[in-house]
């Protein structure tokens, strides 16, 4: 069936072309969770475009974890809709968001890693329960711990292993499977700001690659220093949305 | 899907929680072998059902000195009616078969049939077997209007049915079965209970792997399916252990029993091990799909 092109077409083909372009897209998305009065969310509108680099901020409590739960679909939005790589996410089947979270990796601030593992393994593992192939995995899972800085620390176990060093298996973790998009939750909130540049230096390496990266954080040191676009929440609306900004002045 | 990786999960899971598997094998077991046992006493009721019906006989007890029946007034039944009743018993149309059975030839059957017992053959003389009729129906449900016709006739003291005899011991064996199966019963709800337990208590043990899985996109099927087929092979030993437990009593208890009581028919091993498979097939499907229904509330995407 066709539908009609009333006036609004040309609009809307307009709107449906900048989603497809942005990588990540929130259309009007409110969040509420039960027994709570105000929404974790409020028509929150930003489009991220692939390859860029996204510094989310904003006290705590304002949004930003439900923000990055949204992409991954942990989350469904009350209202609104949340589109990655050009498919809105409500449409999304169940059985199909592995395949999603395949594209997405994930990086927190508590590390995750499994504690009976070592390094390699642990990067292995991400690749191993998708169900590669064990020869794709010994080759890709050296390199990208190379990549993050980790080299000759194949075998070490997490415990063995500084804050920074964990913080890079998590990251080799969730890039191991080159996805499109990167989360990073807080990832320097545990680590000493001389090491936090260390780890940005690697997600600024991963970002080059074509990656696009969106990070939360509450480091204003780091985002006045990278210069990126940056996203400003405050009680679940956006505050700010510059390209090239600073963390802010309140703060 | 790699086999390698599965199988080394579902090691990790029940090594992990050892006391819960061993309790969840032995329930699964007990489970299996009294479902086990349920049907093997269903079976054993319908063959020796079948094989007692051929041969069931209303016996028809004449008078004799003894007899309490008044009717009787303590004289021997006369040889005119005897002749009587035995013609008068084959024009019934129920009846295929009449025979008769003096004092005698009951008394050496009687001292045949229980020879092995001596005690019995002592206590019972001859002559205290009175003069009987055996009669064979054609259809031993007919029983009622034979025996309508022949009571209260001249020199009739008592009429036997021996499917009434029968039917107290197929009620016992009914009985039996019932309890069994009702047991079974008990056992299966504990087992998918305990089941349901050891699987949650896996999954929260592996919750770490299991939230990181899920984090880097692995299919529901490879995050549930080390948690299923742990439930499975728990299932698969305990009626392993069944098994066991089903061969045992049949060689140790059943065939025992057959050599000294003289049995209708024998329980052969062709019933025993299509039990068997029967139990341990259900044992595993009863845990796998216990285990899947668990994991439907526990890991939700």
């Amino acid at each position: 069936m066709v539908r009609p092109l009333g006036p609004r077409g040309s609009f809307a083909r307009m709107v449906l072309n900048r989603r497809d372009a942005a990588v990540i897209h929130f259309d009007n998305v409110t969040k509420g969770y039960k027994n709570q009065n105000r929404p974790a969310l409020q028509h929150v509108n930003v489009a991220i475009e692939k390859g860029e680099f996204l510094f989310l901020v904003g006290p705590s409590g304002s949004g930003k974890s439900t923000f990055l739960r949204l992409i991954l679909k942990e989350e469904r939005p009350s209202q609104g809709h949340v589109h990655v790589a050009g498919k809105d996410l409500s449409k999304l089947s169940n059985w199909k968001v592995p395949h999603l979270r395949r594209r997405i990796g994930c990086v927190f601030q508590d590390f995750r890693l499994l504690p009976n593992k070592n390094v390699f393994e642990n990067v292995a593992f991400a690749l191993e329960v998708i169900g590669k192939p064990r020869r794709f995995i010994n080759k890709v899972v050296p390199e990208v711990i190379d990549l993050v800085g980790l080299e000759g620390k194949a075998h070490r176990m997490p415990d063995e292993l500084s804050g920074g060093e964990q913080q890079r298996v998590a990251i080799a973790r969730a890039f191991v499977n080159r996805p499109m998009i990167l989360l990073a939750d807080e990832p320097t909130g545990n680590i000493d700001p001389a090491t936090s540049i260390g780890i940005m230096k690697v997600l600024d390496r991963i970002n080059r690659t074509g990656t696009t990266v969106v990070m939360a954080t509450h480091d204003a040191a780091i985002v006045d220093a990278f210069r990126k676009r940056v996203v400003e929440l405050e009680d679940g609306r956006v505050v700010r949305d510059q390209s090239r900004g600073v963390y802010g002045q309140a703060y | 899907m790699r086999a390698q990786f599965v199988l080394q999960e579902i090691w990790i899971g029940l090594r992990r929680n050892l006391t819960m598997t061993i309790s969840l094998v032995i329930t699964v077991a007990i489970a299996m072998a009294l479902f086990g046992t349920g049907l093997l006493l269903h079976n054993q009721a319908n063959s020796s059902k079948n094989y007692w019906y051929d041969k069931i006989e209303v016996s028809i007890f004449l008078c004799a000195k003894t007899s309490s029946n008044p009717s009787c007034a303590g004289k021997e039944a006369q040889q005119s009616e005897k002749d009587a009743l035995k013609s008068k018993l084959q024009a019934l149309p129920q009846v295929s078969k009449v025979e008769y059975e003096s004092k005698n030839d009951a008394y050496s059957r009687f001292k045949d049939r229980f020879s092995t017992t001596p005690g019995f053959v002592q206590s019972v003389r001859e002559g205290d077997i009175p003069d009987s009729f055996r009669v064979r129906l054609k259809d031993p449900k007919q029983y009622k209007a034979v025996s309508q016709s022949v009571l209260g006739q001249p020199g009739v003291d008592q009429v036997v049915n021996e499917q009434e005899i029968l039917k107290k011991f197929f009620r016992i064996l009914g009985g039996l079965q019932s309890a069994a199966l009702i047991i079974a019963a008990i056992q299966v709800v504990a087992a998918v209970l305990l089941v349901g337990n050891t699987v949650r208590l896996s999954a929260f043990n592996r919750r770490r792997e299991t939230g990181i899985m899920r984090l880097v996109g692995a299919s529901n099927t490879y995050i549930q399916l080390p948690f299923i087929l742990e439930g499975a092979i728990a299932g698969l030993i305990g009626g392993v252990l069944a098994a066991v437990l089903l061969v045992f009593s049949k060689m140790l208890l059943v065939d025992r029993l057959a050599s000294n009581i003289q049995m209708a028919s024998k329980l052969g091993w062709g019933s025993v091990s299509l039990v068997i498979i029967v139990a341990i097939c259900f044992g595993v499907l009863l845990c796998a799909v216990a285990s899947f229904l668990t994991l439907r509330r526990y890991l939700r995407i």
